[in-house]
């Protein structure tokens, strides 16, 4: 299996603020990999300068074989093999859920619409909202504008899709339909990352787990050890409060 | 005082004044059309990252708000479009003068419009694939053009009553022929009452027409 | 900002617009040396009847009216007022007199009362050199520039219609004369002396003028509200003496006037 993503001491600071610290990993092909920490970790941090919405003050990322520190790498490039699902879903507002996915494919795929609207309606079906398609954003619950966020980012055909605590921003009785929507993918072979507080997810779903706690891995390790054998003092702190 | 109304002096220049009114209303329509183009490009060329970029319409901005429209008037036709062009006529200059004024304020109307919109859009359009271009005209400018109806609606009612300025270049609107009413009958209430009445009119049914786009297209 | 910062910059604030405020003295242009002291409404943009020189005004008006003052025992205040609001001010008080290159007409009359006449004027058709204008008729379906309200404007607006979208009418006579300069009217018409100063001051190569033989003879009076007996015969008083006693001719004479 080939790595998908590799970093390499990867620090980032906002001004004087050093939010990364030195965080050295690698992502492999179909790798479900869940990223957990306490709030101003670091977590999202780092999880964005994946696809570069933040970009890097020293280190190395590599993305399928691009360094995206290069000044010559093309980034629309890459984030077209690289899809975001984010925590408050991010829809368009404007255009209806069906034209919300299409946009991609279409404006940097260059399909044409018909194309488009067939795979955009597969993509629906997949997450359960087909009848859903000509609604506008607005006029669905926030679990349903998760799950449209997630087909839109599977729009483009991504090889890894990136999630930013995609049930944080959800009421409780509307994780479940997304957390299904992300395990069917996972089953499937997709590449994920996925920064997330379900610590069940985690343990259920995940192949392996990364603990962030102040700018840097403090722990990782497959969900069967990571949760019943924690490895230092700070996780088990952690665990014992979320958990 | 009713009884003292002239209205057979009103009855002579009523035709001018609505010939006024008619040009009046077309120098304010093309203004605003100009200007929105004016102020569409300074607008983004404002919010563009290379400072060099950034210089032209911050310069043309400020120079445009900071000086008065009356004397950007007066400078445009006796003094720019001579040296450029030479001889030329004040409806033109008139409408370049207005043009450029509107497209300054319109710009910072365009630039507080876009940076309205919440960042997570731009990132979920980035993050797609799309590039800046494409994440501007198909997620931002659709979205950041609804909340700018209402302050564009009010830059055009403002064209409308600043038109008023163009009198002293003797384009022949509203107020021009106001001050020939009362240049030659020396009636003050019956000339400049009624051309402001006249505007009122123009104002409210102008107001009304944005009032409707906005509820058309308004805010998402 | 500290109490006594703000304290220290409020006192310097009101110190400096307290000295800016003795320092505006505003240098009025006075004349005449004894008697009572009316105030005169004259548009300083007419030379050179009369315009701005620094806060002064100076101009043929101003030194008639001064001798004429002399003469008749009062004094005088001119102040700059526009020229579409200055029979107003004098309706309402706020002058006495008007003294603004003023053409005595029969429909002016009606409203307001002149004095004497003191200088004699017709009006002038200026164009730019070789456009061969030599009447008022030659001048039909050209572009006219005026100055508002003036006889000149009643001159082109009776020839060929008031309401002739050819007449472009303008606030003062130096903006009429600069849409010529710029090429946009064909010809302006305004009081011969206003104009021929200005050919002199701007080229005199570049415009030609003619008096077209049809232009009645102007007289220009200093204008009172209707009805001010008491001031009209202090004016007329005065004027008899500088016309007697040769000032007239002597102030003439300085401008380069043949009256």
């Amino acid at each position: 299996m080939s790595e998908v993503i590799q970093v390499r001491n990867l620090c980032k600071s906002f001004g004087a603020l050093d939010v990364l610290k030195g965080i050295t990993c690698t992502i492999q092909e179909r790798e479900v990999v869940c990223v957990i920490g306490p709030s101003g970790s670091g977590k999202s941090t780092f999880l964005r300068c994946l696809n570069l919405l933040e970009d890097v003050t020293s280190g190395e990322v590599v993305v399928l074989g691009q360094p995206l520190t290069d000044q010559r790498t093309d980034i629309n490039a890459i984030r077209r093999e690289v899809g975001m699902v984010f925590q408050r879903f991010h829809l368009f507002p404007h255009l209806t859920v069906l034209a919300n996915i299409m946009l991609a494919p279409r404006k940097v795929r260059q399909q044409d619409k018909a194309a488009a609207e067939q795979h955009a309606l597969l993509l629906l079906d997949k997450v359960g909202l087909r009848d859903k398609s000509n609604a506008y954003p607005h006029q669905l619950s926030g679990g349903q504008q998760q799950r449209v966020a997630i087909a839109r980012a599977l729009a483009m055909q991504p090889k890894v899709l990136l999630f930013d605590e995609p049930t944080s921003a959800l009421d409780p009785e509307m994780v479940g339909e997304v957390l299904d929507v992300m395990r069917a993918l996972a089953r499937e072979g997709m590449t994920m990352v996925v920064v997330t507080h379900e610590m069940g997810f985690a343990r259920e779903v995940g192949d392996r787990v990364l603990f962030i706690d102040q700018g840097v891995i403090v722990a990782e390790g497959p969900p069967e050890t990571f949760f019943a054998q924690p490895e230092n003092e700070r996780l088990r702190a952690f665990l014992s409060k979320v958990l | 005082m009713v009884d003292n109304i002239r209205w057979d002096a009103l009855a002579e220049w009523w035709p001018q004044f609505l010939q006024g009114a008619v040009t009046t209303v077309e120098i304010t329509v093309v203004a605003v059309v100009c200007g929105t183009l004016l102020g569409l490009f300074a607008g983004l060329g404002r919010l563009a990252r290379h400072p060099l970029v950034r210089l032209v319409p911050n310069l043309y901005v400020t120079f445009m708000r900071g000086t008065p429209l009356f004397v950007q008037i007066l400078l445009m036709h006796y003094a720019v479009m001579p040296a450029l062009f030479g001889s030329n006529s004040a409806i033109v200059n008139g409408i370049i003068a207005l043009s450029l004024n509107a497209g300054a304020y319109i710009a910072e109307i365009v630039r507080a419009g876009i940076q309205s919109i919440d960042p997570g859009q731009r990132e979920a359009g980035r993050s797609l694939g799309l590039t800046q271009a494409q994440t501007m005209r198909h997620i931002i400018l659709p979205q950041a053009f609804r909340r700018m109806l209402p302050p564009l609606g009010n830059e055009a009612i403002m064209l409308l009553k600043d038109s008023s300025l163009c009198a002293a270049i003797a384009l022949p609107e509203i107020t021009y022929y106001a001050k020939a009413m009362q240049g030659s009958t020396y009636l003050v209430w019956e000339s400049f009452l009624s051309v402001a009445l006249l505007y009122l009119v123009l104002t409210i049914l102008c107001e009304r027409l944005v009032r409707l786009l906005e509820r058309r297209y308004g805010t998402v | 900002m500290k109490k006594r910062t703000k304290r220290l910059v409020a006192g310097w604030v009101v110190a400096g617009l307290c000295m800016t405020a003795l320092g505006c003295g505003t240098s009025e242009t006075t004349g005449g040396t004894s008697g009572p002291t009316y105030t005169v409404g004259t548009d300083a943009s007419y030379a050179p009847f009369e315009s701005m020189k620094g806060d002064q005004i100076e101009g043929f008006d101003i030194d008639v009216l001064n001798a004429t003052a002399e003469a008749g025992g009062f004094q005088v205040t001119y102040k700059n007022t526009s020229w579409e609001g200055i029979f107003l001010a004098l309706n309402n008080g706020e002058r006495d007199l008007v003294a603004s290159a003023v053409t005595i007409t029969a429909e002016r009359q009606k409203t307001f009362d002149f004095s004497a006449p003191y200088f004699e004027a017709t009006q002038m058709i200026v164009a730019k050199q070789g456009a061969g204008f030599r009447s008022i008729q030659d001048l039909k379906g050209k572009k006219i520039a005026v100055q508002i309200s003036t006889t000149g404007d009643t001159v082109v607006s009776e020839a060929f219609g008031k309401d002739n979208a050819n007449i472009k009418r303008f606030e003062s006579m130096p903006l009429a004369l600069l849409e010529l300069k710029n090429g946009n009217v064909d010809a302006a018409v305004g009081d011969n002396g206003v104009v021929l100063e200005y050919v002199k001051n701007n080229g005199q190569g570049s415009f030609e003028t003619v008096v077209d033989t049809s232009f009645a003879k102007e007289s220009y009076g200093f204008v009172v509200k209707k009805g001010n007996a008491e001031l009209l015969d202090k004016i007329n008083a005065g004027l008899k003496k500088i016309k007697e006693n040769g000032k007239l001719a002597e102030i003439n004479k300085k401008y380069g006037f043949q009256n």
